[in-house]
């Protein structure tokens, strides 16, 4: 892996969004919670392994798509991320 | 301590005494983050505790490597992703908020020592 580079923008927008998914799921049930923040992480690892860092259309592809959830995760009437289009988030 | 009860026993008597407790609570909160190194003042020792704690449980951390130098990727193997995680949590534990800016550059537990240790908030 080499030594720590800096992070690019593109870096720290995605890292921005799934601080922004970590901070939704503080606001919902314990146990929700812990849903959320497995199934979001999980996501990003799967995506990090799987993307080609160089793909820029592609990821920015993914974090608008990501911010749109994040949105939803945000209003108070989304509970759980199961009640999220999470079909969309597999790859087709 | 000793400022705190000096401003306990000043609040108590007749000047609020409408104040609930929790107008109370959040009154010397405010006093508390006024005085810059103050009694209550956070001390260094207990912020490397608890630093230190915070990411010695963190699933993917051996506790045995976790000093106050330690580097998360370069000497715990973390990746950007997981040092997220560990500055959330350390948001939690110090009742904080830490911006992006800030928590990007948060990468080993010395820098995380001495943002929360300078942060007036930290509590």
């Amino acid at each position: 892996m080499g030594g720590p580079k800096p992070l690019s923008g593109m870096q720290k927008q995605v890292l921005s969004l799934y601080r922004g998914f970590l901070r939704a799921a503080r606001s919902k049930s314990p146990e929700d919670r812990r849903q959320i923040e497995s199934i979001v992480s999980a996501e990003f690892r799967r995506h990090s392994k799987l993307v080609d860092r160089k793909n820029f259309l592609y990821i920015e592809y993914l974090l608008r798509r990501g911010h749109k959830q994040l949105d939803q995760l945000k209003s108070p009437d989304t509970l759980k991320l199961s009640s999220l289009s999470l079909r969309n988030l597999k790859r087709p | 301590m000793a400022v705190r009860a000096a401003i306990l026993r000043h609040i108590r008597v007749p000047v609020m005494p409408s104040l609930r407790k929790s107008q109370t609570w959040s009154l010397l909160n405010s006093l508390r983050s006024m005085s810059s190194h103050g009694d209550d003042h956070l001390n260094k020792e207990e912020v490397i505790d608890r630093v230190l704690s915070v990411v010695k449980s963190f699933p993917k951390v051996d506790p045995s490597k976790v000093t106050p130098e330690v580097h998360f990727q370069k000497d715990l193997g973390l990746d950007s992703l997981d040092k997220v995680e560990i500055v959330m949590a350390l948001e939690e534990e110090f009742k904080l908020e830490i911006p992006d800016k800030e928590a990007d550059k948060i990468d080993s537990c010395n820098l995380a020592i001495e943002y929360i240790y300078n942060h007036p908030m930290a509590g």
